[in-house]
């Protein structure tokens, strides 16, 4: 019971958006989806969705290809957010709903429903184009998850909430997931990543750089990182002399150091050995974000179809994401 | 039914619903619809209203001076009769035709004052030229072209010849028998279309009326409804929700549902402009002598037959849904609602060139059995219109418009897998303009 993506290729013109990806999800999973912007996300989401058809290799879903797949297996919220400006809130959530196959008033129950958990019921016969931003991206989401799809993908999700927000979304996403939807979302902010996903998959420039179990992912880099605190001299230079240590930072507190290839106790043992007094320890694996910018290594102005536009001309369809 | 039609229709039918109720609701469908009952139910009333605003004046009077030139005939008694008798193979449209009033006067500079003035609208002076002829002198505010001219240069030349036969030494005739119009009817070469078409003068024109109005109503609906379902794909390419639909229902789906829906709501607002406007029609006799008194001799417009609305019902269908499609798929191509105009305008050219090669051809400046027509008729973008004018006109036999409706019908799942194509690749597509080489591409992808 799984989304299979295998071995997809798309290209815009001149642009390939997606490489050769592969990579599977697993049924009930919370999902991370990584890539600077232009890696092919969206590419892959639309492909995913049959909004767009990939050039080569395929999509599936339990064994099924996804063209095949009931449109109301996916539940689906666009980077790109979108509401008829002048449908009233709840009027828009029966109609997509409606697509779906919900009936009228089953759907305009769950949208109720929803909007009160959400803590904007007030806003139910209001016109889309009066609510602020953060609102409307609350009534999309809904509109997402009316039909309670089998799978919810969601472009970045969490991009313009608020913090009270973002906390009830994250409940939100806890409860479908205690319904066994399947979670797969695109974010910049890897706090939530480390936070919420299970697995993740990081593309750059249309090809997969790393993906699997979040704890695997971290160990993968094979290095990890320590924090030493010791009473006194912060300094600590002789850290320099132990060999696959070097300090990330310094701080007053503690000395953040990146240890490869030896035993992080060494670091340990070595300060005892020096008569140091510690105090704190701690070992851990480098954050999503660290693994983030090791692998992908640039900033997303030096984006590939971004330096290529001057020699290549210009995509006929859109950049892809 | 396999569950993937099921779906499919669902989804139309929801799409349609949506665009049906939403669009209905708004003020501006409001006020349009208000505004077009109101011009119908003027149009069909302004033969009732213009008499209504002439119901004070004695119709147009023209003087004529006969000074000394003696002609052989009562000069303002002929030309009463001649400029009043109707004009054969034109309608006898009382309603519109000016009753004239013929006066003789003396004093040229004055009735040419009155002329000047308005209070008389054509002043005729009568000389004799060397030879002895009659000549005429009109002193008139109007053109050459005028109506009235024109019809007092027939009735001068009338009169010319009658002068002429009795300076010739025959006795002058009973003039309302020499001035009588002649029996005049234009009958179809071909013996077998005889029986449809017009038979007389007056049917010919009044025919030539009906499909010159139903081919206006067409025209109408194509560009105006057509615009609308243009802008509402723009609208939601511009507010992003196509994504979000798409995800939900296919491009087919969305864009058939949005053609339905528009087009139920474009027959609404026809069924309710044309209810009160037919009835205005039809009423008119009874209207006018209720607001001018006596009864009426306002006729009811000949030449409508059941056949004739029947096709004209499919063609206004089936040409509003081939031209809804392809403005749909052509809007798609545009990130900008102020795009759309742009995008569409070939259509509007090719539906404009339809229209007026029928209007040409219904008025005869074209002739309606030019193969240039009698192609053009059976040309899914064209046919709607000429097959109509070619019918209303009994020039087109049942077999034939047959034929033009089934080509018509037959284009439409070609123009649905067009637009369907551009659309699939359209709607995502922000901020190019569209080249032919997208345009190729669009239609190949997969």
């Amino acid at each position: 019971m799984s989304l299979v993506l295998d071995n997809l290729v798309k290209r815009f013109g001149q642009v390939t958006a997606l490489d050769g990806i592969s990579f599977s999800v697993d049924q009930g999973q919370v999902f991370g989806f990584l890539g600077a912007n232009g890696a092919g996300k969206t590419t892959a989401m639309r492909i995913i969705l049959d909004i767009l058809r990939p050039d080569s290799g395929t999509a599936t879903w339990n064994g099924t290809p996804t063209t095949d797949v009931p449109r109301r297996t996916w539940g689906y919220l666009p980077e790109e957010r979108g509401l008829y400006p002048r449908l009233e809130v709840l009027e828009q959530l029966v109609f997509f709903a409606s697509l779906y196959a919900i009936p009228r008033r089953e759907a305009a129950a769950r949208g109720r429903e929803w909007l009160a958990r959400f803590r904007i019921p007030e806003y139910e016969k209001r016109r889309a184009e009066e609510l602020s931003k953060g609102n409307q991206q609350k009534v999309q989401l809904i509109a997402a998850i009316l039909h309670e799809p089998d799978v919810l993908i969601m472009d970045e999700p969490f991009v313009g909430l608020d913090p009270v927000n973002v906390s009830l979304l994250k409940e939100a996403f806890g409860e479908m997931r205690k319904r066994g939807t399947t979670l797969i979302f695109s974010t910049h902010q890897m706090e939530m990543v480390e936070e919420l996903c299970e697995a993740v998959v990081l593309i750059d420039r249309g090809r997969l750089v790393l993906g699997g179990p979040i704890l695997d992912v971290k160990r993968s880099s094979g290095r990890q990182v320590v924090r030493l605190g010791v009473e006194g001299d912060t300094a600590l230079p002789w850290l320099a002399e132990l060999e696959g240590v070097s300090v990330v930072r310094s701080g007053e507190d503690y000395t953040e150091l990146d240890v490869r290839g030896r035993d992080p106790q060494d670091v340990l043992g070595a300060a005892l050995a020096r008569g140091e007094r510690v105090t704190q320890f701690l070992i851990a694996d480098p954050s999503i974000e660290q693994i983030f910018i090791e692998r992908v290594g640039r900033a997303p102005s030096e984006d590939h179809h971004l330096a290529n536009a001057g020699e290549v001309p210009p995509p006929t369809y859109w950049v892809a994401r | 039914m396999s569950p993937a039609l099921a779906t499919t229709l669902r989804n139309i039918a929801a799409v349609a619903r949506r665009e049906f109720l939403w669009r209905g609701r708004t003020r501006t469908f409001k006020i349009t619809t208000v505004l077009l009952v109101v011009v119908g139910v003027g149009l069909a009333l302004a033969p009732v209203i213009i008499r209504f605003i002439d119901r004070g004046s004695t119709g147009d009077r023209i003087e004529v001076v006969v000074g000394d030139s003696k002609p052989a005939v009562d000069v303002p008694g002929a030309l009463g009769l001649l400029l009043n008798a109707p004009i054969p193979g034109l309608p006898t449209d009382k309603n519109t035709t000016t009753a004239y009033k013929v006066e003789a006067t003396g004093d040229v500079d004055a009735a040419r004052a009155r002329v000047l003035d308005g209070a008389t609208s054509a002043l005729l002076v009568l000389d004799r030229t060397a030879a002895g002829d009659l000549a005429f002198t009109l002193y008139s505010k109007d053109t050459f072209l005028s109506r009235t001219t024109q019809l007092v240069r027939q009735a001068a030349s009338s009169i010319v010849i009658q002068d002429r036969l009795t300076r010739a030494g025959i006795p002058p005739i009973d003039q309302a028998a020499l001035f009588a119009p002649p029996e005049f009817d234009v009958l179809p070469a071909d013996p077998d279309a005889s029986t449809d078409g017009p038979q007389t003068g007056e049917e010919f024109a009044s025919s030539f009326a009906i499909s010159f109005v139903l081919s206006i109503l067409l025209f109408m609906a194509i560009i105006l409804y057509g615009q609308w379902v243009a802008f509402s794909v723009a609208e939601e390419k511009n507010s992003r929700v196509m994504e979000v639909v798409l995800a939900a229902a296919t491009p087919f789906q969305l864009m058939s549902g949005k053609v339905a829906g528009v087009g139920g709501l474009a027959l609404v607002q026809y069924v309710v402009v044309l209810i009160p406007s037919a009835a205005a029609l039809i009423f008119q006799d009874r209207i006018a002598s209720l607001i001018l008194g006596g009864s009426s001799n306002i006729a009811l417009p000949e030449g409508i037959s059941l056949p004739l609305l029947v096709v004209f019902g499919i063609m206004f269908v089936l040409g509003f849904a081939l031209y809804a499609v392809l403005y749909a798929g052509a809007a798609s191509l545009v990130s900008r609602q102020e795009d759309v105009n742009q995008i569409v305008a070939p259509l509007t050219i090719v539906s404009v060139g339809g229209y007026l090669v029928a209007s040409y051809a219904g008025t005869g400046l074209i002739p309606i059995d030019s193969p240039l027509v009698i192609v053009m008729s059976f040309i899914p973008f064209f046919s709607p219109y000429l097959m109509l004018t070619r019918m209303g006109q009994g020039t087109a036999g049942p077999a034939e418009v047959a034929i033009a409706i089934a080509l018509l019908a037959l284009f439409i799942p070609v123009a649905l897998w067009i637009a369907a194509r551009l659309y699939r690749s359209g709607v995502l597509m922000y901020g190019q303009s569209p080249t032919p080489r997208t345009l190729w591409r669009a239609l190949r992808a997969r």
